[in-house]
């Protein structure tokens, strides 16, 4: 309790700073608004429903893209992560192309799909992939073999096996991939909105940027901060309820 | 004679009849011979017990009467019928019984496994659950994870989970090894009157030598690097066995010195 008062003051403290090289003009208003400008512009975004519209355009693109690569991610990294021989032959083109940075497939998917929701939504799900394949492959990998052998004894079926054993043996690792892959996803949603103009918090920071709106860059960029706060946020509750037996060991 | 009369017989001649059977069984991994031409039958209702040193095979020869392994060589069969695959009709107890739980299910939910793999209706669950809880001395630990019971308990939960299966045939890999004294005994008590109650036939594979000559009808003893019986004894101590009296008992004394013989031989 006390650490997260004091992890409070800290942020007020931050605030508090940035307020007074405001006031004290250090940088010029015109690229560095106070908070309390900050604060009006997003109040006034919100009013006018400007801002709630970019705020759902973003929260849009950043779930569609989570879940498509999360659906895919569980998928493939079950089918790998389950077959010994899959993983020695798949494992090494999966290290090539991993690394790879993300932004360098947006110009190809641009030229391959358009500056489109469809060209967003494959980048983001490309990028966010990953983390939740990899950790499901391990999270298939490491299942205790003797579960398996408890299974056959049992004459499971295949899917028995993989839902009542192999799924949740490997759930705290793709829970935690799913977190990774979170913040990524909400990267390329802003990517893919100023790249392709898509409707969302990127443009919105994009155009207040170019126009010297600095009051509503801010506004955008607390949002998109309290977006990722949130959303992590969520996850970690959901960690919790679904992992409940963890917390027993 | 009558059909009846002749029904009956073929019966009685079918109870007699081993229900497992180790024909010549070998069993080769990795280029080594773990099992050499193991001729065994377990009598149905039968407790058998597998001693020998460490590396001898014999938590093989009960993974091979599981039908966790195939024979590479002669046959392995269960009821006459060739054991090429586990059945639900033979339930094995591991050692491991922190590995063999689910420790994302609790106790109540860990038996359920067993009981969706047999195929019991959802609405007889709770019925049977808590009736194998208390059988094997859980009752009221039904919603704790298997990380917050004790080893005794776990094991217990895990010989609940294998007699929900139903199993006529109970094969148990050294499920006592890792428990303290106490609780060992308690188990070996509780163990031996739950087969008795339901005439399940059991091979138990132990290092404890007083352990096998206290809970089976026959001991056998194998002979490492390949495995292979090296002795049978039969142990002729009445029962219900008692932790005291058989234990003191003249006869229980003499198998012990023949089993511990054997074993110090076989170690050089």
């Amino acid at each position: 309790m006390i650490w997260r008062i004091a992890s409070f003051a800290v942020a007020a403290g931050f605030v508090g700073l940035w307020q007074l090289i405001a006031d004290l003009k250090l940088i010029s208003p015109v690229f560095l608004p106070g908070p309390d400008r900050a604060w009006t512009a997003l109040m006034r975004g919100f009013a006018t429903g400007d801002l709630t519209g970019k705020l759902i355009g973003t929260l849009e693109h950043m779930a569609y893209g989570w879940l498509a690569a999360s659906v895919a991610g569980i998928a493939l990294g079950a089918l790998i992560g389950s077959s010994r021989l899959m993983r020695i032959y798949i494992a090494p083109s999966l290290e090539f192309l991993r690394p790879l940075p993300v932004s360098a497939i947006i110009p190809v998917a641009i030229a391959m799909l358009g500056l489109t929701q469809g060209m967003a939504l494959f980048v983001i799900a490309f990028g966010a992939i990953w983390p939740i394949m990899l950790a499901t492959i391990h999270g298939f990998a490491a299942v205790e073999p003797r579960l398996y052998e408890v299974a056959r004894a049992l004459q499971m079926s295949r899917p028995a096996i993989v839902f009542k054993i192999a799924l949740p043996s490997a759930l705290p690792d793709i829970l935690a991939g799913m977190r990774l892959s979170l913040t990524v996803a909400l990267i390329l949603s802003v990517v893919c909105e100023v790249l392709a103009g898509l409707d969302g918090l990127g443009h919105w920071v994009l155009l207040s940027a170019r126009a010297f709106r600095s009051a509503d860059l801010f506004a955008g960029v607390i949002l998109l901060g309290a977006t990722g706060y949130v959303t992590s946020i969520a996850m970690s509750l959901a960690e919790r309820r679904l992992l409940a037996w963890q917390s027993t060991r | 004679m009558t059909l009846l009369a002749r029904l009956d017989e073929a019966k009685v001649a079918r109870r007699q009849q081993p229900l497992i059977t180790f024909n010549g069984a070998t069993l080769r991994l990795g280029g080594k011979t773990i099992i050499e031409n193991l001729d065994l039958a377990v009598r149905p209702g039968e407790f058998l017990c597998i001693v020998g040193a460490s590396g001898c095979g014999k938590t093989t020869a009960l993974r091979l009467a599981a039908g966790l392994y195939r024979p590479s060589g002669g046959a392995v069969t269960f009821d006459g019928q060739p054991m090429l695959e586990p059945r639900r009709e033979v339930a094995i107890v591991f050692q491991d019984y922190g590995k063999a739980l689910l420790p994302w299910r609790t106790a109540a939910g860990n038996i359920s496994l067993a009981l969706e793999a047999c195929g019991i209706p959802v609405r007889e669950r709770p019925g049977r659950i808590a009736e194998l809880l208390r059988k094997v001395g859980l009752p009221g630990h039904a919603e704790k994870y298997p990380a917050e019971m004790s080893g005794g308990m776990q094991q217990r939960l895990q010989i609940a989970r294998c007699l929900a299966q139903e199993p006529t045939t109970l094969l148990m890999d050294e499920p006592f090894g890792a428990l303290d004294a106490m609780t060992r005994q308690g188990l070996q008590d509780e163990v031996l009157s739950l087969t008795a109650a339901s005439n399940t036939t059991v091979v138990f594979v132990t290092h404890d030598l007083d352990e096998a000559i206290y809970l089976g009808d026959r001991v056998i003893g194998l002979l490492p690097h390949p495995g292979r019986i090296g002795i049978e004894l039969d142990v002729n101590l009445s029962r219900p066995r008692d932790q005291l009296a058989t234990r003191e008992h003249p006869e229980f004394l003499r198998l012990r010195r023949q089993l511990f013989d054997f074993i110090k031989a076989t170690e050089h």
